[in-house]
């Protein structure tokens, strides 16, 4: 079974010029990544290592079968990459980019979900099945292929976790980060629906940093759902506190979003949370 | 960014919100003649960005011109909540029957903006939501279309409003939504809204928060917001296009990207280790970013000797080691300082070997095991009781 993507996904990748772009195109063809287009409005016809450049995604999808997109557009054009990409039928999106306008973000959600395309990101490092696929800039050496899936609310800090269990001989099923906005697309819940069909995965690793509610909604998913062992690690113990955001903050909020609140919650959920990043592969050694 | 309560109201009134009237003034006589002005009781307001500021006491009424000059006189002269007061708002004292509140902001949860309303406003609103969370509602707005009529009358229905007030409140709460799409904003809070014994409702106060990500499209913010960082450091780091954050210890922390640079603070803390600052770059770092980071610690080390090393983690992801390796040197001479830094680089075998082979003759110890690194930046800043 396949979490989303997998080895035969055929991958368009939008800004494959910019200077990213060009970068990260050239690791994941590295890594095998079937990148079969890319867009670059004005570089229609040019290829970029051998990939061919489109003008638009509507030519691409005339072209080939496009499965999935992964977006390094820079943030003032990511709300019409993602439109473009959705109005012809791409029904998976990887949005690197950061620094994306708040209100683009919202508008990104509604008319993605109202066109039931699921996106992950803004502000993600992607998504790597090791073995098999990597859309995004998660490090081909950090992961080796697994039974452990990694689903992380951060950027490089997933690539560290990853490297921590590889180095222990823990492979991955999933590497995956959420991206670190505050209106993202997929979350960590909708990760872990996903990993609890999927056989192959044994467990998951989550994650999490201070600030928002995701990791007691992920917890209470654990507790009462997701039927496999899981091991938590929580960045920003010693943070000073995110600064609450007038009383409309503190009322959604409702005293969750601090790391001893998730911590909580996690024990409760009977997850163990890591206290130190080498500490985790220590963790997971128990069940995987 | 958040901005002053003068300006939330400049954006409020745009949007067609009533507001008190009044002025700001920067002396104490411009306070006198705008209260012989508005000639009645009036609110004298100090324009600081930190929140408290009523129970600080910079919120005072003056029932004569030479009572808000007395008052403005004293709040110029003093500090409140640490902040120099350079402006007062001084306007009309409101006939106030009852306080309710509402706001429009992002709930990362519901993915996406919020509009809340309570029937009970002012200072104790937070109070409300524990206590009567009953009293509280909200509304998740599809920003395709954004907030409608009928639902603004829906949600604020459910406080209890009728009639006039009804409609009144609804009005003020779609305008309140065409401020937060204006401004780009990130909250736009009106707390309290006023409904004065004449059955008019008056944003008293206004809370205006604009996403940072946005800024470009608002050129006369943007160069606001570096002027009204107080910390130097701080400002240095958004120029830098990085995150800084003041602590009080003596190992300055930095990592490419926040979760991991919690992550190393937690470990450095938890290892005996004591934080001076915080910062981070996010996670596909550049060669200027690295180098806008390290020399920022290094600056900062060279003023505050507290600082005895500097421990810099960079997780090279797809940041070539050259392009680490060349900012970190790049800033170290550029600074003089005899502090010393402790990298630790990870990645690709490769890219760790290069690192290493880079800064051979730089004095920087290069470390691929972060315990390590972690342990010898603590040995050098010498282990704390």
């Amino acid at each position: 079974m396949k979490i989303l993507i997998d080895k035969n996904t055929n991958v368009l990748v939008q800004g494959i010029t910019g200077r990213l772009g060009t970068l990260q195109t050239k690791l994941m063809l590295d890594y095998g990544t079937k990148i079969v287009a890319g867009v670059t409005p004005g570089k229609g016809g040019q290829t970029q290592f051998d990939v061919p450049v489109y003008d638009s995604v509507a030519e691409a999808v005339s072209h080939h079968r496009i499965d999935a997109s992964v977006i390094y557009v820079p943030s003032p054009f990511v709300e019409e990459a993602v439109s473009e990409a959705v109005d012809v039928g791409v029904s998976f999106l990887v949005i690197i980019t950061d620094w994306v306008p708040l209100h683009g973000e919202l508008k990104i959600r509604a008319y993605a979900s109202a066109q039931g395309v699921r996106y992950i990101g803004p502000n993600t490092p992607g998504i790597m099945v090791p073995g098999q696929i990597s859309m995004g800039m998660i490090s081909d050496s950090a992961v080796m292929p697994g039974n452990v899936a990694i689903v992380s609310r951060s950027g490089s800090l997933s690539d560290e976790v990853a490297a921590h269990l590889s180095e222990k001989g823990i492979g991955q099923s999933l590497v995956v980060g959420i991206g670190g906005d505050q209106v993202v697309g997929m979350n960590m819940v909708d990760f872990l629906k996903l990993l609890k069909e999927d056989e192959k995965t044994k467990g998951a690793v989550i994650v999490g940093e201070i600030g928002g509610t995701a990791e007691e909604e992920v917890a209470a998913y654990i507790e009462t759902e997701f039927g496999k062992p899981a091991v938590a690690f929580i960045a920003g113990r010693n943070a000073p506190p995110n600064r609450v955001m007038g009383h409309a903050g503190a009322i959604i909020s409702g005293g969750q979003g601090t790391a001893q609140s998730k911590i909580a919650a996690f024990q409760k959920a009977g997850v163990r949370v890591a206290k130190t990043l080498w500490e985790i592969p220590l963790l997971v050694k128990e069940w995987a | 960014m958040r901005l002053y309560e003068y300006e939330g109201k400049e954006i409020f009134a745009r949007a067609g919100i009533p507001v008190p009237q009044g002025a700001v003034v920067r002396t104490a006589s411009e306070a006198r003649e705008e209260a012989a002005r508005l000639d009645r009781q009036v609110m004298v307001k100090a324009q600081i960005l930190g929140g408290g500021r009523g129970l600080a006491g910079g919120i005072k009424v003056a029932e004569t011109a030479e009572q808000a000059e007395e008052i403005a006189q004293k709040l110029f002269n003093g500090k409140l909540k640490e902040s120099q007061v350079d402006c007062l708002l001084v306007e009309e004292k409101l006939d106030v029957a009852r306080e309710i509140y509402m706001s429009i902001t992002v709930d990362r949860g519901r993915g996406g903006a919020v509009a809340i309303v309570s029937a009970e406003g002012g200072v104790d609103v937070e109070e409300v939501a524990k206590r009567n969370p009953d009293k509280i509602f909200s509304f998740l707005i599809n920003p395709l279309y954004g907030l409608r009529g009928y639902e603004a009358i829906n949600l604020v229905r459910q406080i209890g409003l009728e009639g006039k007030h009804l409609t009144t409140s609804a009005r003020v709460l779609s305008r309140l939504y065409q401020a937060f799409i204006s401004c780009d904003a990130r909250l736009v809070e009106v707390n309290p809204l006023v409904i004065t014994n004449e059955g008019e409702m008056v944003a008293a106060d206004a809370r205006v928060e604009v996403d940072d990500n946005s800024l470009f499209k608002h050129p006369e913010l943007q160069e606001k917001h570096l002027q009204r960082i107080d910390n130097v450091w701080e400002r240095e780091a958004v120029s830098g296009n990085v995150n800084y954050v003041d602590l009080e210890g003596n190992i300055a922390v930095m990592a490419n990207g926040a979760g991991l640079a919690m992550a190393l603070l937690d470990m450095v803390k938890d290892r005996g280790g004591s934080p001076a600052c915080f910062l981070e770059t996010g996670g596909g770092i550049s060669r200027q970013r690295m180098k806008n980071g390290v020399r920022l610690l290094l600056k900062k080390a060279k003023a505050d000797p507290r600082i005895k090393v500097i421990l810099v983690m960079i997780r090279m992801m797809i940041s070539p080691p050259d392009e680490v390796a060349e900012g970190l040197m790049e800033a170290i001479s550029e600074v003089e300082v005899n502090t010393p830094v402790v990298a630790v680089m990870r990645g690709r075998t490769l890219y760790e070997q290069r690192a290493k082979e880079l800064l051979k003759d730089s004095g920087v110890p290069v470390y691929s095991d972060l315990q390590e690194g972690i342990q010898r930046s603590i040995e050098l800043a010498g282990r704390e009781d």
